[in-house]
């Protein structure tokens, strides 16, 4: 038994626990209790014959909730232009953002694809060096040699714009909850909320207040991705050392000298970094807004596969994929400084000036000689390699995969699903505040317990028990295959090195390239909608596993070894519980993660939940699709609590 | 440094009095949005052969008349809330929705124009691949198909048949027919018509039974050689209840609807897109180009373009060329 002698977590607050109980302590032993419970409350539901008093919850509730906001669609769409609320508010933002997003893309017109190229690459090189430089040259090639150039302006046009908003909110947000406890404590929950919220779900209502296309998109993917640079933000701020801001209170400064002066200088390296996190996330989102109506990479990788060509949807993917990456570097750089050219002092002006002249210079030129958008024709195809190598792999493993996706069926997620939808609903929602309770304590217990009821109020119960069996099936496979490759990346450096641009590929790729094969491999439903889960998840559960194992203090590996532990020991009594806090996290991300592909599975048959936000999405109707998203919001709270376990102060 | 602070304070008024000049003078309008009067926008739904449609009327717009074409890409109810909200200009091809009419048309919001039929025919129902209908001619009616479900039966559906769903975007009456015949069928929702149709061409590849929703025209039917059950023919009033409709779904024709706005300004575009009329052939021929051969749509409307010039030129408006000079 490979239990460690630190105690994986310890009995809940104020239970006094006798030592002697031992295994009655331990939270796995408990946790199979609540498990037996369940097993028994599904049983006894299903000889008495499930009576309704013992099935799913009532729907009464959540059905004239659903009628409500199908009310309050329908009025939104008879008074968007006569409300004072649309006529003075919404529509100002989404006229405002819907032009600059096209001001923007004409301004990139413009500067024609040379003098982009120009402006990106001196600008990067500025900034972060000629590695980083070449870096952009290169995904600027890629843009234009998949012939994806004009598409990939677009994307960016509107990444510009959505970044703008999140760092125009995020960042005087984050500075004052970096400034304010009580702030801080009230945004908290309102970022958690942002960030566990799965985006298709919040699409709906954000198309019906500010339009479909752009704006909507614009908004969407600024919500998406500023909870990071307020987070960061805030916590730079605070850890700005008290003297240097007491040295400046004694001298008299004001409270906005203390804050441009000094805390925001010293702070600005780490604020950059939550800048570097927000501008992933607006990448990813940017992908997930084609369905609004966003044109651009992910609008072309949503046409790609409505021809099921997975060839030329993996062409667009490698085109995000590389957009991403550079970004990633550039701001990254900048945020640590590191390779800049250096530059004296005294010549910064005229070297800026030099660059301004040459961009200024390279757009004349190439409007001169009638250059645009880079000519389409002039292209590499890879699309008929990859659709060829496609084909051989779905003959040669599509037997196997679809064998595999049968017996999960019959094995797995079935028997799961029953067990979960057949058994009382208030017995599902006591197991659910046990598990809190178990693995965190008294407010998990009750947000735990609270989550499920709120679902069963929303009215989607039956749904959202068949989606929580699908995402358990797919954290736990997740989660077990990474903690294997993870162990194996962190003994292995060739290996390590090898798998790190797989990693990074592998989370910037949008998941709707890989969702059509996976449907080709594994058959419709829910097993291929579980694979694509796994595949998003697993790249950060991987580095986190690699991280904590590479963690561990060396003088403690080498006393393991000096006292004879074989290389099994050393894992299981060493390494991993010594990594536990990394493993804990990877535990969290990886579930968070999965919960997020509900709704993407659903493109491929996964149902339930992710199906019917999808569906109030492309039928405009607004209560069963907000309904279904918040179900998927509590599941979240719910998986997020039970896992984050005591690491989490309270306050 | 007090300078600073009046500075900063200026500033703020200045802010809040341009906030309020702003709200008190104009009301804003959806579409009041930046757009190019050189622009036309046209909504793009989720299936190839709109997509063919889209293609000819955009390179023909494009390097014709020299208008520049956006294609936005929106599901079948939303593009309709693009027009109401002066987002797009024309959906070009509708599948019924009186619903949405009633709400957006003359008789509601008054946002858009019926702009009259495409040509195309349109066809929705219930498809199986020709060889299981040779070897068991009795599943192409109704009551064979009921003593037959088993056939159908996958893990993903336990003892039931499965039935392929459509794209969530669609319209459907799928459930009431199978309440209605009294089939022992579930319905598997594809969440897209991408995945449905991967999983369709992965069981034709392997001459399995599958049984789903498709329509006609679309590309899949040229690719497989597929077969139509055959239900009793849509009557007036059968799909009133969704939860039981005992009939076929009903044949559509085709039209496009206009922004209102778009249509009264008519303009060149205007003038051209409401010329514009063909048949399923026509459209099947640019569609196959697309899908099957795997063309860049562009290519596949420019190619047909050039072999159709008499069916373009009757489309072009009177004075289009005056554009481009």
């Amino acid at each position: 038994m490979a239990v460690t002698t630190q105690t994986a977590a310890t009995a809940p607050d104020g239970a006094v626990a006798d030592d002697s109980r031992g295994v009655w302590r331990r939270s796995w032993f408990q946790a199979l209790i609540v498990l037996a419970v369940l097993l028994a409350g599904y049983a006894s539901a299903r000889v008495l014959g499930n009576p309704s008093w013992a099935g799913g919850f009532p729907t009464a509730v959540g059905d004239s909730f659903m009628a409500w906001l199908d009310g309050v669609y329908a009025w939104i769409v008879e008074n968007r232009n006569d409300s004072p609320l649309f006529l003075y508010f919404f529509n100002y933002i989404s006229v405002g953002l819907g032009s600059a997003v096209v001001l923007i893309n004409q301004f990139l017109d413009f500067l024609t694809w040379a003098g982009v190229t120009a402006l990106g690459v001196l600008g990067a090189w500025r900034v972060a060096g000629w590695r980083v430089a070449l870096l952009v040259l290169a995904a600027f090639g890629t843009f234009a040699l998949t012939g994806l150039w004009n598409e990939s302006m677009t994307t960016l046009a509107l990444i510009i714009t959505s970044v703008s908003i999140a760092l125009l909110f995020g960042v005087p947000l984050g500075i004052l909850a970096g400034r304010s406890d009580r702030f801080h404590r009230a945004l908290r929950p309102v970022l958690d909320f942002m960030q566990i919220m799965p985006a298709f779900a919040y699409l709906l209502p954000f198309v019906l207040l500010f339009g479909i296309s752009n704006p909507a998109a614009a908004v969407v993917t600024a919500v998406y991705a500023l909870p990071p640079v307020a987070r960061i933000t805030a916590m730079a701020i605070r850890q700005v050392p008290e003297g240097a801001v007491e040295a400046t209170t004694s001298l008299g400064s004001t409270p906005w000298q203390i804050l441009t002066k000094v805390q925001i200088p010293l702070a600005k390296r780490t604020i950059l970094l939550g800048v570097n996190q927000t501008i992933m996330l607006a990448v990813s989102m940017v992908v997930i807004a084609s369905v609004i109506g966003a044109g651009g990479l992910g609008d072309a990788i949503y046409q790609a596969l409505a021809k099921v060509n997975v060839g030329q949807a993996f062409q667009a993917g490698i085109a995000i994929v590389m957009l991403a990456i550079a970004m990633d570097r550039v701001t990254g750089a900048v945020g640590h400084g590191a390779h800049t050219p250096q530059i004296p002092e005294r010549l910064r002006w005229q070297v800026l000036g030099g660059g301004v002249l040459i961009v200024a210079a390279v757009v004349a030129g190439a409007r001169f000689l009638g250059l645009g958008g880079w000519p389409r024709n002039v292209a590499v195809d890879v699309a008929a390699p990859v659709n060829a190598f496609y084909d051989a792999l779905q003959s040669a493993i599509g037997g196997f995969t679809a064998s595999l996706s049968t017996w999960l069926l019959d094995w797995v997620l079935g028997p799961l699903s029953a067990l979960l939808t057949g058994t009382p609903w208030w017995l599902v929602v006591v197991a659910a505040a046990a598990l809190g309770w178990i693995f965190g304590g008294l407010r998990p217990a009750l947000v735990s317990g609270g989550s499920f009821v709120a679902i069963g109020l929303l009215g989607v119960w039956n749904n959202a028990m068949d989606t929580l069996s699908q995402v358990l099936v797919a954290s736990v496979v997740t989660i077990l295959l990474g903690v294997v490759i993870g162990v194996l990346m962190s003994r292995n450096d060739v290996f390590a090195a090898i798998l790190r641009p797989i990693l990074d590929a592998m989370q910037t790729l949008p998941p709707f390239v890989y969702l059509i094969p996976a449907v080709a491999l594994f058959t419709i439903g829910r097993v291929p909608a579980l694979v694509a889960a796994v595949i998003f998840a697993l790249p950060p559960v991987i580095r986190l596993v690699n991280d904590g194992i590479r963690g561990v203090p060396a003088g403690i590996r080498e006393a393991a070894i000096s006292q004879g532990s074989t290389k099994w020991q050393m894992l299981t009594k060493v390494e991993l519980p010594m990594a536990r806090a990394s493993l804990g996290m990877a535990v969290n991300q990886g579930i968070i993660l999965v919960l997020s592909m509900v709704v993407m599975g659903a493109l491929v048959g996964a149902g339930s939940l992710g199906f019917d936000v999808v569906f109030g999405l492309a039928q405009n109707e607004l209560g069963l699709g907000l309904a279904s998203g918040l179900a998927i919001l509590f599941l979240g709270l719910f998986l997020d609590r039970v896992t984050q376990g005591r690491r989490a102060p309270s306050a | 440094m007090p300078r600073f602070a009046r500075k900063g304070a200026l500033l703020r008024y200045l802010a809040v009095g341009l906030a309020l000049v702003m709200v008190s003078s104009c009301a804003v309008r959806t579409d009041e949005i930046a757009r190019d009067p050189n622009s036309v926008r046209i909504a793009l739904n989720g299936w190839v052969g709109y997509e063919a449609s889209a293609a000819v009327m955009e390179h023909v717009l494009q390097e014709e008349m020299d208008y520049d074409v956006q294609l936005v890409r929106v599901d079948e109810q939303p593009s309709w809330q693009a027009l109401d909200q002066g987002v797009l200009d024309v959906i070009l091809e509708n599948w019924g929705h009186d619903d949405l009419y009633e709400l957006y048309g003359p008789e509601g919001n008054d946002t858009v124009v019926d702009g009259g039929s495409t040509g195309n025919e349109g066809v929705i129902g219930w498809y199986m691949p020709a060889y299981l209908a040779e070897e068991q001619p009795e599943l192409l009616t109704p009551e064979g198909l009921r003593e037959n479900t088993d056939l159908f039966r996958t893990p993903e559906t336990g003892d039931k048949g499965e039935f392929l769903g459509g794209a969530p975007g669609f319209a459907t009456q799928d459930e009431g027919m199978i309440n209605a015949f009294d089939m022992d069928l579930e319905i598997v929702y594809a969440g897209s018509e991408a995945a449905q149709i991967t999983e369709v061409q992965r069981r034709y590849a392997n001459e399995e039974p599958v049984l789903f929703y498709s329509n006609e025209p679309h590309w899949i039917q040229e690719e497989l050689d597929l077969v139509k059950v055959d239900f009793p023919v849509y009557f007036e009033g059968c799909d009133d209840d969704l939860e039981y409709v005992p009939c076929d779904y009903p044949l559509y024709d085709l039209n496009k609807i206009f922004r209102k706005g778009f249509a009264e300004n008519d303009d060149l575009a205007y003038r051209f897109l409401d010329n514009w009329n063909w048949t399923n052939a026509d459209q099947n021929e640019v569609a196959g180009m697309i899908a099957d051969e795997g063309m860049d749509p562009e290519q596949a409307a420019e190619a047909w373009v050039g072999e159709n010039r008499d069916k373009v030129e009757s489309w072009l408006p009177e004075g289009y060329e005056t554009r481009t000079q």
